[in-house]
């Protein structure tokens, strides 16, 4: 258990890092929406803009949230067991490459990160890929829901 | 598969998630284990019979196993 309870710490200075990171990217974002020329923006530009806003402030959320749950997990010995063995679960582990995790996971990601800079060149691959994403991410969760209803 | 793990549970008044924890697994795979949704691993299998101090075959039934 120790072990984990340094893989623990880790993760919580990784998150740390993310939420640090995607705070100032943020702030950076929304400096350049301010001074943004309005006039000649297309509605592409703004719709590329926002996405990127969107996912920034998600990863953010998502890191304050990672940041909680560890930090409760690691000052409670049941908490950090219970999350150990969720972690650890074959039943779980099962589900999940059933669902295609973490090949879909890593995938969605580069895929989002071609999306973002193939944004700044043409809108249409952008488009492309994000419903791209957006459909076997969908495919995925349903494959996930449909093994944890009937295992 | 069917399993007894349900009424050793009752009979030492254990819950879901006491047993999970013990075992090193969640409260849901003991559910599904015990309504015979999911087949336990040779690994939680063994942990679960020895934490009732009993052997594999007298916590989970294989005779429908046996049958083929």
């Amino acid at each position: 258990m120790e072990k984990f309870r340094a893989t623990v710490k880790r993760r919580i200075v990784i998150s740390s890092g993310m939420a640090l990171v995607t705070m100032v990217l943020g702030a950076y974002s929304i400096y350049s929406i301010i001074i943004s020329d309005v006039s000649t923006a297309t509605h592409s530009d703004g719709f590329v803009a926002g996405f990127q806003f969107g996912l920034i402030i998600s990863i953010f959320g998502f890191s304050l949230f990672d940041i909680v749950k560890l930090s409760l997990a690691i000052n409670d010995e049941t908490k950090l067991k219970i999350l150990y063995n969720k972690e650890h679960d074959e039943r779980m582990k099962t589900i999940r490459s059933k669902a295609g995790m973490p090949l879909i996971a890593i995938t969605s990601m580069l895929m989002v990160i071609a999306a973002i800079v193939a944004g700044y060149f043409n809108i249409v691959v952008f488009y492309t890929l994000v419903i791209a994403v957006a459909a076997q991410l969908s495919v995925s969760a349903m494959v996930k829901l449909y093994c944890m209803k009937t295992m | 598969m069917k399993t007894r793990i349900k009424e050793l549970r009752k009979e030492r008044k254990l819950s879901q998630e006491e047993l999970a924890l013990a075992v090193g697994t969640t409260r849901q795979t003991i559910t599904s284990i015990e309504v015979g949704k999911y087949t336990a691993s040779l690994v939680l299998a063994y942990k679960i019979a020895h934490y009732f101090g009993l052997t594999i075959e007298e916590v989970f039934d294989f005779s429908e196993e046996n049958e083929l």
